[in-house]
């Protein structure tokens, strides 16, 4: 079991390919990558459309599977994990925000937020996530529907849901990438302060320059691999 | 505390059901036909049961033929409890005007009825009705033979010699349900009267049933084994209230039976559309799922929360499907009660409704549980990449679905009255759902193929034909299914229609006359001769000895009924009619052996009929021995022949040597074909030279076959159409879950500047192709599982209907045409713009 607070990165990948069958032949997404988190720390991982980014936060979260390389997560090697396996180490350890929110679509607000935790058998599922709708702003919306939402509205109701069992590792991929400007910085504000105050590691995919910038490290890709 | 699957599940069906109404329909659809037929027959059952006493007419009956009882068993039946006598016979009716008919004469003792009431109209009694009127006897005769004759209640009229007259119309008889098939309409006399005419000496095929009710405290078995000491062996028959009706019994079974099993044909067909209802839901689930695995939950979890969802739904598919089936009897039976044939109780009845409920829940596993495993399957990387579906693979849904699939076919075998040909029937429907299946997956890649020889509206319709969501091979098995029962129906019905309106009458004799004095027999060919005005042939009239006899032993060995195979122990468990025959007639068809010399005289020798003689391995040259006017014969098989029933010939079981019956003075039975004004006048001419021959119209016999079909035929085709039904709801459900795309391509087809009309046509290609592929191939399927039903069960000619079947391909075609414009107006009436960008 991986404790977050003995040392030791909470991921690694280690010369971590993913090469995709296509109509035109076999394609290269990702090309030797060797990337890792320290505890609490935020990265940021920028790139032009292509470049791999979401691929690495996905094989990095355990929800891809690389074609070659290792990935060690919260202190397990995936390979040896199946997927059953590996959605249980995620289970309250990590957590994902995506840009397009991906809330359950019939599941009201408070449910969202309260369903990892029930997964992960925590006590107090509802109140929890009462709580944490309340510090991302949206205390009146608990028993509101997806699709009754805002955009902005969703993707809180996303970072609470991700935060809520308050993760070891927070991933984030475009997470303002569908939101309007004022709501864009709200959400980014959001995501790294309560990051902070949850004492997550964070890894951030992002086009944002602006926004990388407030990571604590910034990571380039370019054509499947890790340019800087 | 609730399962975490449990509540998911129930959050996520807090949006409704609306993409599972398809899923509901062809649920509720199986299901509700399942247990209207059975509920219907369970009324049916109910009904003869609560009514066994008058059906049977007493506690118990005993049958008697060919003879009456003596009076030392008649002793013995008193000792018992009330007892009533009933004798039938069959003699001519002829009216003062000459015009003739044969009747069923029954003659009842005066204690008739012991239980139950006799309807009559123009009289207060039984007993008024047959009390004798000077020198003519009163009868109670059915409304037919007045109209036939001319007579009105009081006018006097012969039967046989004897002179009655019609007191009151035969409208009921308590027992009537208990008694066989009939030949000519019932005339009720008394006993004394039936004895006295001479309606029951010997050589005359009659037969008298003995009813008791049976005194306080004797048991139905008692009684029986006291009857059973009193008789001597061989003959008669005991009946008792569990056995009142058995002809009825089973023909409720196998109307059930049927009648379930297009329920089923329809659960199966409508299987496409649970299995579609289930695939597109998961799909449009696809993101939740991948959402829920990201957020930590394994695929069991995942699957548990659909499965949980799909058996609530199941159960309330189910569920009305069983309020329909329950309901449906009842309103039927308040419409039509006083029309039944068979009494019946309409009412809830919990076993049908339990054995339905069990099919739906069964056939919902077996086809909702493939795919429902594309939950436990579908990866979180799905939420990255679109194309990621869960792949339905080897794993326990599938084995579920499988094992699921097996306790169906089990339990529709199981229940059935002919397990063989339940096996069989559920054999060729999952061998035809299979050819279907393969059927539309050809058509659709023979469709990806010619869209390249094709352009524009053609060229759209066919790529979605070859395309994933392809109604070929979803709606189009579906509908072929159903088209192919239809199919059967139609062509096994105008097959045996055809053979009782135009192939029997070309075969068979017009009339047969029985009960022919051996003695008179060279003056019953003249009387007949001189009726028809013309010399007769062996192809228009041929004559021969009867006598009725009975196997008893085999190869020296009594008859073991156990060692008779069941297809021919008609032959040897009962009276057979049988002939003597000198020189080897036309058509004797021999297919063993050969036929004696005309002047043989020898040891006795038998042709026998294949089927019997198969049935106890009997092969040519093999001894029998017959219990025949009284005495024993022992003859050896000479011939297996081949016979025709119903065919202008000797149509007789066993055909004795003449030798072996010399000196006999048998009754002859004579066949003849003719005119109807030939019948009409042969018929009334004997009436004065031979009036107690019978005179038996096969014609009228098969006019009410003839009714009886176009009496059912529409009631089997509207129990087929519910299968079709099924296929029309898989065609909606297929259309309804590929809405959203239909839309999108409508709309981005109107933007590259589709007309209307391209669009249309581009649907009508594409369904229009669905329709005719499973038409023609449901035909085509209809014409494999007709044909040996008509030719090798029911020994028919066969004789397609091409009207129906071309109807039934254009009805496929032009209904699911229809379906895919429904679909392509509605996809139409939505403006482009919102639709291209919700995408």
């Amino acid at each position: 079991m991986y404790d977050a607070s003995k040392p030791g990165a909470p991921l690694t990948l280690d010369d971590v390919w993913l090469t995709l069958p296509s109509a035109a032949g076999p394609v290269e997404i990702l090309r030797g990558v060797d990337f890792g988190v320290e505890p609490g720390e935020r990265v940021a991982v920028v790139g032009p459309s292509g470049s791999g980014k979401s691929t690495l936060l996905a094989i990095a979260a355990g929800l891809e599977r690389p074609s070659k390389g290792k990935v060690r997560l919260l202190g397990k090697e995936l390979s040896r994990l199946g997927e059953d396996g590996r959605a249980r180490l995620r289970r309250g350890r990590v957590s994902l925000v995506f840009q397009a929110f991906h809330l359950l679509p019939n599941m009201t607000a408070e449910e969202n937020v309260a369903a990892p935790l029930e997964i992960a058998g925590a006590p107090k599922a509802g109140a929890t996530a009462r709580a944490w709708l309340d510090r991302v702003g949206l205390q009146d919306r608990l028993t509101h529907y997806p699709h009754q939402l805002s955009g902005g509205e969703q993707q809180r109701v996303a970072l609470a849901r991700a935060l809520a069992c308050r993760p070891a590792l927070l991933f984030a991929d475009e997470p303002t990438g569908n939101l309007d400007q004022a709501n864009a910085a709200h959400v980014a504000d959001l995501i790294f302060e309560l990051a902070a105050a949850t004492e997550a590691a964070l890894v951030l995919v992002t086009h944002d320059e602006r926004l990388a910038a407030r990571a604590d490290r910034v990571v380039r890709m370019a054509g499947g691999k890790i340019a800087a | 505390m609730i399962p975490l699957s449990l509540r998911f599940a129930v959050r996520e069906l807090r949006a409704g059901v609306r993409g599972f109404r398809i899923f509901l329909a062809c649920l509720a659809l199986g299901v509700g036909a399942i247990a209207a037929a059975g509920s219907t027959a369970e009324a049916f059952r109910a009904g003869l049961a609560s009514q066994a006493a008058e059906i049977l007419g007493g506690d118990v009956a005993v049958d008697m033929p060919l003879r009456e009882f003596t009076p030392k068993e008649q002793t013995a039946f008193a000792a018992l409890g009330r007892v009533s006598y009933a004798a039938a016979s069959r003699a001519m009716a002829e009216a003062p005007s000459g015009a003739r008919r044969l009747v069923e004469l029954r003659g009842v003792s005066e204690t008739y009825p012991l239980v139950g009431q006799v309807t009559l109209s123009g009289a207060s009694s039984v007993q008024a009705a047959l009390a004798p009127a000077g020198d003519a006897a009163g009868v109670a005769v059915e409304q037919p033979l007045l109209d036939r004759l001319g007579l009105r209640l009081g006018d006097r009229f012969l039967i046989g010699n004897v002179p009655v007259v019609a007191r009151a119309v035969l409208l009921g008889e308590p027992d009537r349900l208990s008694r066989g098939f009939n030949l000519g309409p019932r005339v009720l006399a008394s006993l004394a009267m039936v004895r006295g005419g001479g309606f029951l000496s010997s050589g005359i095929p009659f037969g008298e049933t003995a009813r008791i009710a049976l005194k306080p405290g004797v048991s139905v078995a008692a009684a029986r084994a006291a009857i059973k000491n009193t008789l001597p062996s061989g003959g008669w028959r005991i009946r008792d209230r569990d056995t009142a009706a058995p002809g009825y019994a089973r023909l409720i079974d196998q109307l059930e039976y049927f009648l379930g099993f297009i329920g089923l044909a329809s659960l199966i067909a409508g299987g496409l559309g649970v299995s579609g209802a289930v695939g597109a839901y998961l799909e449009a689930r696809k993101t939740s799922i991948a959402t829920l695995k990201a957020l930590g939950a394994d695929g069991a979890l995942a699957r548990n929360t659909y499965l949980i969802q799909i058996a609530l739904l199941a159960a309330l598919g189910v569920g009305i499907g069983l309020a329909v089936g329950a309901a449906a009897p009842l309103i039927l039976g308040a419409l039509v009660k006083n029309e039944l044939p068979v009494p019946a109780l309409f009412a809830i009845y919990p076993e049908p409704l339990a054995r339905a409920a069990l099919f739906g829940l069964l056939a919902a596993a077996a086809f909702s549980l493939a795919p429902l495993g594309r939950a436990r399957t579908t990866p979180p990387a799905a939420l990255f990449r679109q194309e990621l579906a869960g792949r339905i693979r080897i794993g326990p849904e599938l084995i579920g679905a499988l094992l699921a699939a097996a306790a169906l076919a089990w339990l529709a075998i199981a229940t059935a009255p002919t397990k063989l040909a339940a096996a069989i029937m559920i054999g060729g429907v999952a061998g035809a759902f299979l050819v279907l299946f393969l059927i539309g997956l050809a058509a659709a890649r023979a469709a990806g193929w010619a869209r390249r020889l094709t352009a524009g509206p053609a060229r759209i319709g066919l790529a979605n034909l070859a395309g994933p969501h392809s109604a070929a091979h979803t709606a189009a098995p579906a509908i072929g299914l159903g088209v192919a029962l239809l199919a059967a129906v139609v062509l096994i019905q105008s097959s045996l229609i055809a053979e009782v309106t135009v192939a029997a009458p070309k075969a068979a004799p017009a009339l047969v006359f029985t009960e022919i004095p051996g003695d008179a027999a060279a003056a019953f060919d003249a009387a007949v001769a001189r009726a028809f005005g013309r010399p007769l042939t062996p192809k228009d009239y041929q004559r021969f000895p009867i006598a009725t006899g009975r196997i008893v032993a085999v190869r020296g060995a009594p008859i073991d009924k156990a060692k008779i195979a069941a297809s021919g122990r008609w032959a040897y468990d009962q009276d057979i009619s049988l002939s003597a025959i000198g020189p080897q007639p036309a058509d004797a068809g021999v297919v063993a052996g050969r036929w004696w010399n005309a002047a043989y005289a020898g040891p006795p020798l038998v042709a026998m009929e294949e089927s019997a003689a198969r049935a106890a391995r009997l092969k040519v040259g093999d001894a029998i021995t017959l219990d025949l006017l009284g005495r024993h014969l022992d003859a050896r098989v000479a011939v297996i022949r081949k016979v025709n029933f119903g065919s202008f010939g000797p149509d007789f079981t066993l055909i004795l040597d003449p030798a072996a019956l010399a000196g006999a003075n048998l009754r002859q039975v004579a066949i003849a074909k003719g005119s109807p004004a030939e019948e009409a006048r042969v018929t009334r001419d004997l009436g004065g030279s031979f009036p107690t021959v019978n005179v038996i119209s096969v014609r009228e016999q098969l006019q009410a076959a003839q009714q009886l079909f176009d009496r059912l035929t529409l009631a089997v085709r509207g129990a087929a159409a519910v299968a079709g039904l099924a296929g029309l709801l898989v065609l909606a459900g297929a259309i309804a879950a590929g809405a959203r795309a239909r839309a999108k391509e409508a709309a981005t087809l109107k933007v590259l500047g589709a007309a209307r009309w391209q669009v249309l046509a581009a649907y009508a290609v594409e369904y229009g192709a669905v329709g005719a592929i499973a038409g023609l191939a449901g035909v085509a399927l209809g014409f494999a599982a007709a044909w040996p039903v008509v030719v090798k069960v029911f020994e028919a000619t066969w004789s397609v209907d091409w009207a129906g079947a071309l109807a039934l391909i254009a009805g496929a075609a032009a209904l699911t045409g229809a379906g895919g414009l429904i679909a392509a107006l509605a996809a139409l009436a939505r403006r482009p713009a919102p639709v291209l960008r919700a995408e």
